[in-house]
């Protein structure tokens, strides 16, 4: 069969389709690299200059014309990065007898046979000290996997450069957690009241959450810091804490300011998930209670919210996920760089709601374009955000998943 | 007759019945009355926003010198950002809502929505990091390299469909089979750049609009998308079907029947997809520069509205100068998102009625 040129353009249209499919995946795949990269242990490289001169130490960036070299960091992080041209290199060997030396403040030595007099000549505790050229494929893994570990479970050293991010991994978790708890409840009534309701204030209220769905992030900051922080905050320090005035208690950004600001945030996508999974139980459902001689009131709390269950779940997930990966309303409301004690501790009351926090995606912002050393802070942010996105990933499909089983138990009830 | 315990006595089992009744009314008066009070607290909370930014402004207090002159660079950087990003996401967006509604196989459809949603839930911190970190440096390097890119690929693409577009029968899975010659079509153009002395273009600034747009056009593509496929979708198929019958092949089908009947839904999705880029903060905050220049250049950098509400917010005093013109930023900035999307809204419902009283698709 003969057909139109104009076919043509459904090749115009997939090709589009594939370029949307390309950055998705590109986009995943670079994130899993660039994320992963960081862990996996470094070689250690000896290069010997035409002068006859010998440099030893990681290689950071190479370009047609020169090498960067991190050297043994003897006096502070970040202060022992050296150019060599490629044209006066003589020789380079990658030793298998290289030591790479880490001690407990982030800063890394490189040596060859002298390790112990390089460490007190530094000076400083040893945190880890292994022979990277030598190690073998699985070695390599193994030692990724420690670093990975060491990355989850660790505070950061050296104003964030090097160590692990469990502070903002709890930070994280603790105002999201927080979030849920105000969001959740406020988020079920009104998908309740949208659900029973008709006519005038349905429209009303449900045009109004559309319309602040679709609101900037940003601005919802503005809300948080005008209104809880200098508005509420100010006033309740005003009455309740004035002996420790002009220090700021819950004047200042915190975090329960950065919970009620992302409850807000998060709240449409709550009302939206939760209303839909109510519209969408059969109506046999509904119709054969209310024959049975139930009142409406015990058909939507018996009957209704329990089939909608995986629905209310689904919204927590989606609320949390956009939750997790929000960052501009939040450093408006109290998320700082480091915090000098975690939000929620062993000390009574064990949460801390005035108390300012770190968070994962400001962890990724801040080691990006504020750190005082971009060789060690862009692979620490791409690690952070590797993080991030693995986390808001599985909290997605898992809420994907959740809908489909809805849909499925709905069909198999309407059959 | 032997005595039933809840019927015999009569005044004791009134009682019951009339107790148990009570009870029950009383909590379903408390539900409702909670259902209605968490409702009242979402709408206040929401409303919140407009109302607070109005109120402190309403005074009209001391602004400071020359805001008028601030608010309009600000405003068209905002502006030329997403212009630029707008640009990318309409055509990979519609087109892939197209093809997504029209043409593709159910199971690639299965996979595409969820995979797009997927980018939706990408945290935009982390496309900002993207940019600023690995997409810089290169574009610095390949603004002459993306721009034959973005002429060759539609040529490529259309002299492809042209060659072969009659054997291939089914188009369900083309995307999948055109992945690798846009591959080779990438890394051919980026090896000939490679080999010449200088970039032929360089960008007046590494951080610019370009690369804004980039990044931002990725974060806006999946609400393009949906909004679009969403419309496409709501058109009946007995209308297409139709067209199939009368013999119209599937581009025609899409073109005659289809886009026109949904093509308020593509304005709303444009609409909708140019508000998610104006207020947008991580990516422009981290891709732009944030050095507050006017002009159209797609190669120069650009501070937004709300990058300058990120940056200045945390910093200026309650109730000084500076903050009352940064939440006449925020204002500004709700009040275009909000336009935007009242539009779109509007354009969506009208699309919706006449779809589901089955006018004509005219």
């Amino acid at each position: 069969m003969r057909r139109s040129s104009g076919d043509a353009g459904a090749w115009l249209i997939a090709g589009l389709a594939a370029v949307s499919l390309a950055l998705l995946l590109g986009l995943l795949g670079l994130l899993l690299k660039a994320g992963l990269a960081p862990f996996w242990p470094a070689q250690v490289d000896e290069i010997r200059l035409r002068d006859g001169s010998v440099v030893l130490g990681e290689i950071v960036v190479a370009d047609a014309v020169a090498l960067a070299l991190r050297t043994s960091e003897l006096e502070r992080i970040g202060g022992a990065y050296r150019r060599v041209p490629r044209d006066e290199i003589a020789a380079q060997s990658q030793p298998p007898d290289a030591d790479l030396i880490v001690l407990d403040d982030g800063r890394r030595l490189y040596a060859r046979g002298d390790a112990d007099a390089l460490v007190a000549q530094a000076g400083g505790a040893v945190s880890s000290h292994v022979q990277p050229n030598a190690l073998g494929f699985f070695a390599r893994v193994a030692a990724a996997m420690r670093g990975l570990a060491h990355f989850l479970g660790s505070a950061p050293v050296a104003s964030n450069l090097e160590g692990g991010v469990l502070p903002a991994l709890i930070g994280t978790v603790t105002l999201v957690l927080l979030m849920s708890l105000v969001a959740m409840p406020l988020g079920v009534a009104t998908a309740i009241y949208l659900h029973q309701r008709r006519g005038f204030g349905l429209r009303l209220v449900r045009g109004a959450i559309n319309q602040l769905a679709g609101m900037p992030a940003i601005v919802y900051g503005v809300l948080g810091l005008g209104l809880f922080v200098h508005g509420i905050g100010a006033g309740i320090d005003r009455w309740f804490y004035a002996d420790r005035l002009p220090v700021p208690t819950f004047g200042s950004g915190g975090l329960l300011w950065a919970a009620l600001t992302l409850a807000l945030l998060t709240l449409p996508v709550v009302v939206v998930s939760v209303e839909e999974g109510l519209a969408r139980i059969p109506a046999g459902l509904r119709e054969g209670s209310l024959a049975l001689g139930a009142t409406r009131d015990e058909t939507l709390w018996k009957l209704l919210l329990p089939a909608a269950r995986p629905a209310l779940l689904t919204g927590l997930v989606l609320a949390v996920a956009r939750a997790a990966g929000s960052v501009a309303p939040l450093m408006l409301v109290g998320v700082v760089k480091l915090a000098p004690a975690l939000p929620l501790d062993g000390t009574f009351p064990y949460l801390h709601p005035s108390q300012q926090f770190m968070h994962l995606g400001f962890a990724v912002y801040d080691a990006a374009l504020a750190s005082p050393d971009a060789i060690r802070g862009v692979p620490r942010a791409y690690a952070c955000a590797g993080l991030l996105v693995g986390v808001v990933i599985v909290l997605n499909l898992s809420a994907i998943l959740l809908r489909n089983r809805l849909r499925d138990r709905y069909r198999a009830l309407e059959s | 007759m032997p005595a039933n315990p809840a019927t015999c006595d009569r005044f004791l089992s009134q009682d019951f019945v009339r107790h148990a009744a009570r009870r029950r009314a009383r909590r379903e008066r408390l539900r409702a009355g909670l259902v209605l009070a968490g409702t009242a607290v979402v709408l206040t909370g929401l409303l919140a926003i407009p109302l607070y930014l109005i109120g402190a402004l309403l005074p009209w207090p001391h602004l400071p010198a020359e805001i008028g002159a601030r608010l309009g660079v600000l405003l068209a950087g905002s502006a030329r950002a997403a212009a630029c990003a707008i640009a990318v996401a309409l055509p990979l967006g519609l087109a892939t809502a197209m093809f997504s509604a029209h043409y593709a196989a159910p199971r690639l459809r299965a996979w595409l929505k969820p995979g797009l949603e997927i980018l939706d839930a990408v945290p935009t911190v982390v496309l900002g990091l993207i940019a600023a970190a690995t997409l810089a440096p290169w574009l610095k390097l390949h603004v002459a390299t993306v721009l034959a890119l973005l002429a060759i690929v539609p040529l490529a693409l259309l002299a492809a469909g042209m060659a072969f577009g009659a054997r291939v029968r089914r188009e369900g899975w083309l995307p999948l089979w055109l992945l690798p010659l846009l591959l080779a079509l990438v890394v051919a153009a980026t090896a000939i750049a490679a080999r010449s002395e200088a970039p032929a273009i360089v960008p007046t600034m590494p951080w610019n609009a370009a690369l804004v747009g980039l990044a931002l056009g990725v974060a806006a593509l999946p609400t393009v998308f949906s909004v679009a496929e969403d419309a496409l979708f709501l058109v009946p198929r007995a209308q297409s079907q139709a067209a199939f019958a009368l013999g119209a092949t599937r581009w025609q089908a899409l073109t005659t029947v289809l886009l026109p009947a949904a093509g308020s839904g593509l304005v709303a999705a444009a609409l909708l997809g140019l508000s998610r880029c104006l207020g947008e903060t991580m990516i422009v905050l981290m891709a732009s520069g944030n050095t507050p220049i006017g002009g159209f250049d797609p190669l120069a950098g650009l501070r937004s509205l709300s990058a300058e509400l990120a940056l200045g917010l945390p910093e200026a005093a309650p109730d000084g100068a500076a903050w009352h013109g940064l939440l006449l930023a925020a204002l500004l900035l709700l009040a275009l998102t909000m336009a935007l999307s009242l539009i779109a809204d509007a354009v969506r419902e009208r699309l919706r009625r006449r779809l589901r009283s089955g006018g004509s698709a005219t």
